[in-house]
């Protein structure tokens, strides 16, 4: 690998450290997050006795109790309603999504009463609530276990949008979400959970990733590639195989899309002048074409080619394998496009 | 709450009459012939309740307030200055007129801030029900809901929630027989809202909305229940909407509804109840009684006589200090979208 990210974790370098999970990483900031806050409360479907259908949350109403690790019943709109009263009444929550698919039941509660509570009462009340589930899709899920839905939510002003790709993230992240005090869609990539090849060393001290600061995963000069979530590796891989046919690739991880760290794109663009986007999502209206849209309008000066968005086909996401891969991103269309905006 | 009564239909008479005058914008949602509901089942709280009004119980807002000296009521709502501004759209308004007509709350007061989403504070009211009682606190919710908006996926959610968590949240269900154009047997298949009630395992009771006293006393029924920690309730109040769903409504629903189901609907309004129970209890004399208008008289027809004096000036306040309030700035209409970070 040609140039190694410069921003990683800064304990990653410790040696002898124990590394981490994504999912122990969310499981640490949860715990911590319980214990120095008092007022902090933990609902969803199954998160209590059961610990999630993930495991994200095993063990903390053991620690916590049934009257701070609720399980509630099977109602995202409620999950979401409820917790919009317990922050109305001075409580921080964590509302868990079993799967991101099924927040659309509770999509009224969250853009209509949620991501509207600050500004309708003119700053009065603002509401530290994190929705946070498993999403995504590559693990044959189909169509109601797959799904990235991002978008819909930064359409939605009022809500912060968060998708950690690393386990170091996913923790500083999710603490970082759960003291900003505004509501916040937390999309976390279930393929990600337990994958061993990502596991990290994670600072054991109260580590904090501020909102709106993308990350540089691998340093490039021809093109830059422009992402987040899982396709982050996909990006990677394909940076390894342009390297081979002499293309030397930056890979940027957004992290968080509301608020968008606008400068390191642009940064970067000043240098490779070429732009590809990748994201799970379809394409009509995904955040790629917004990502894209913003730097057409403030730094058009810096492409010497047009950009190109790598998406989810406007499909649904379907089951079996050779039907799934084909509507995704894949290494192999993100380095045709980093070819083809390069040889522009 | 015999001039609580009169307070809130002259809050509806004289709103109607100043947007006739073009001073105000946006939608009147009538409560007249609803107030009993408001004021019985107000009377009764701590100021340590909560509350979740909806487009028509406007009165609600500043009920829950009891600036007069008829009880010895703590301040626990909003002033009726705070309300008039809102009405008005001017910043005065507790959210400095962002969202309309009856779209605000309190945190401090302890009123949820309302939607266009109708049921959609029932969650919400469960929520803070539930901090409550973490914190120690034995502070109920009452929520306000159309009979129309039980129809609704969240009616049935939260309600189910409140009850498995035992939850101090009573639903009072405003049955005005009519949600907007369509009738109650084009949305329930049942006589009585109140029998939703046996599906969650909880207590439905049923109220004469035409009633103070019988709402106030099947309301506190549902409170001493909750707060004894037995949890939610739902208490259906029968009244009938005297006009339009909104002002704008109000020609056609002249036609969509038949006159003799009007007149009937009418028939028994919340002040001449009120007035006769206080009578027969020998609490109120004949003479006292003649002083006002015993009748819900159409708001073009009333005139500020027709009101206890008393009345009159609290409202006056309010609207002087509506009137007084500045419109926001433009550049406001960007502001509170996302809390900053504190410095």
């Amino acid at each position: 690998m040609s140039a190694v990210a410069a921003n990683l974790a800064p304990a990653a370098q410790t040696p002898g450290a124990v590394k981490k999970n994504y999912i122990t990483a969310l499981k640490d900031a949860l715990f911590e997050e319980m214990e120095r806050n008092p007022d902090m409360i933990c609902q969803g479907e199954d998160i209590g006795i059961l610990g999630g259908a993930f495991g994200v949350t095993e063990g903390l109403q053991a620690k916590y109790g049934t009257g701070r690790v609720v399980d509630m019943p099977i109602s995202e709109a409620c999950i979401i309603g409820s917790a919009v009263g317990l922050a109305l009444a001075g409580k921080t929550v964590m509302a868990e999504m079993q799967f991101m698919d099924f927040i659309s039941c509770g999509f009224d509660q969250i853009v209509n009463m949620m991501a509207t509570y600050h500004y309708r009462t003119a700053g009065e009340v603002n509401l530290p609530i994190v929705v946070r589930g498993p999403a995504g899709a590559y693990g044959g899920g189909a169509l109601y276990h797959s799904q990235m839905n991002e978008a819909w939510f930064c359409n939605a002003p009022g809500l912060r949008v968060i998708c950690p790709s690393t386990p170091s993230d996913a923790k500083g992240l999710l603490k970082a979400a759960l003291r900003d005090g505004n509501p916040t869609i937390f999309f976390e990539i279930k393929e990600l959970y337990r994958r061993p090849s990502i596991e990290e060393v994670i600072p054991d001290e109260d580590y904090i990733i501020p909102l709106g600061k993308a990350s540089i995963r691998q340093i490039g000069s021809d093109v830059t590639l422009v992402t987040y979530g899982q396709n982050v590796y996909h990006c990677l891989a394909a940076a390894a195989e342009l390297e081979g046919l002499g293309i030397s690739a930056e890979v940027i991880d957004i992290r968080t899309l509301v608020p968008l760290d606008e400068e390191t794109i642009f940064r970067s663009l000043a240098k490779t002048n070429r732009l590809v986007v990748v994201n799970e999502a379809p394409m009509t209206c995904g955040f790629a074409g917004e990502i894209i849209a913003r730097v057409t309008e403030k730094a058009f000066d810096l492409l010497d080619a047009p950009p190109i968005r790598i998406t989810r086909l406007d499909t649904p996401v379907p089951w079996v394998k050779p039907l799934e891969l084909h509507v995704l991103p894949s290494v192999a269309k993100i380095v045709a496009a980093a070819q083809k905006v390069v040889k522009y | 709450m015999f001039r609580q009564v009169y307070l809130a239909r002259y809050f509806d008479v004289r709103l109607i009459k100043e947007k006739r005058r073009g001073r105000l914008r946006g939608t009147l949602y009538s409560s007249h012939n609803q107030e009993a509901i408001l004021v019985g089942s107000l009377f009764g709280l701590k100021p340590t309740d909560w509350i979740s009004p909806i487009h028509r119980d406007m009165p609600a807002f500043f009920l829950k307030d009891i600036k007069f000296k008829w009880h010895d009521a703590t301040r626990m709502g909003m002033t009726i200055e705070q309300v008039c501004a809102q009405v008005w759209g001017k910043v005065g308004s507790p959210g400095r007129a962002r969202d309309n007509w009856s779209h605000i709350g309190s945190r401090e007061k302890r009123i949820i801030h309302s939607t266009s989403m109708l049921a959609g504070t029932i969650p919400v009211a469960a929520g803070v029900t539930y901090a409550s009682r973490l914190d120690g606190g034995d502070a109920v919710c009452l929520t306000y809901n159309g009979e129309g908006s039980t129809a609704q996926g969240i009616f049935h959610e939260a309600i189910n929630y409140a009850a498995v968590h035992k939850l101090p949240v009573i639903t009072i269900i405003e049955n005005n027989q009519w949600a907007y154009g369509t009738p109650t047997d084009l949305e329930y298949s049942q006589h009585d809202f109140a029998r939703r009630a046996d599906g969650f395992g909880i207590p439905g009771l049923i109220a004469d909305g035409q009633d103070v006293f019988d709402v106030y006393d099947k309301v506190m029924q549902a409170v001493e229940h909750a707060r004894a920690g037995n949890g939610p309730s739902i208490v259906e109040c029968k009244t009938f909407r005297a006009y339009g769903h909104g002002d704008h409504d109000d020609d056609r629903a002249a036609k969509y509804r038949p006159p003799e189901e009007i007149e009937k609907g009418r028939a028994r309004d919340p002040i001449s109840v009120c007035r006769q129970t206080l009578l027969d209890l020998g609490y109120l004399t004949a003479e006292e009684a003649d002083r006002y208008h015993a009748e819900g008289k159409h708001a073009p027809d009333a005139q500020n006589e027709d009101f206890p004096p008393e009345v009159v000036a609290y409202l006056n306040e309010g609207i002087e200090f509506a009137e007084n309030s500045p419109l926001p700035e433009a550049e406001e209409a960007a502001m509170w979208v996302f809390k900053e970070a504190s410095k």
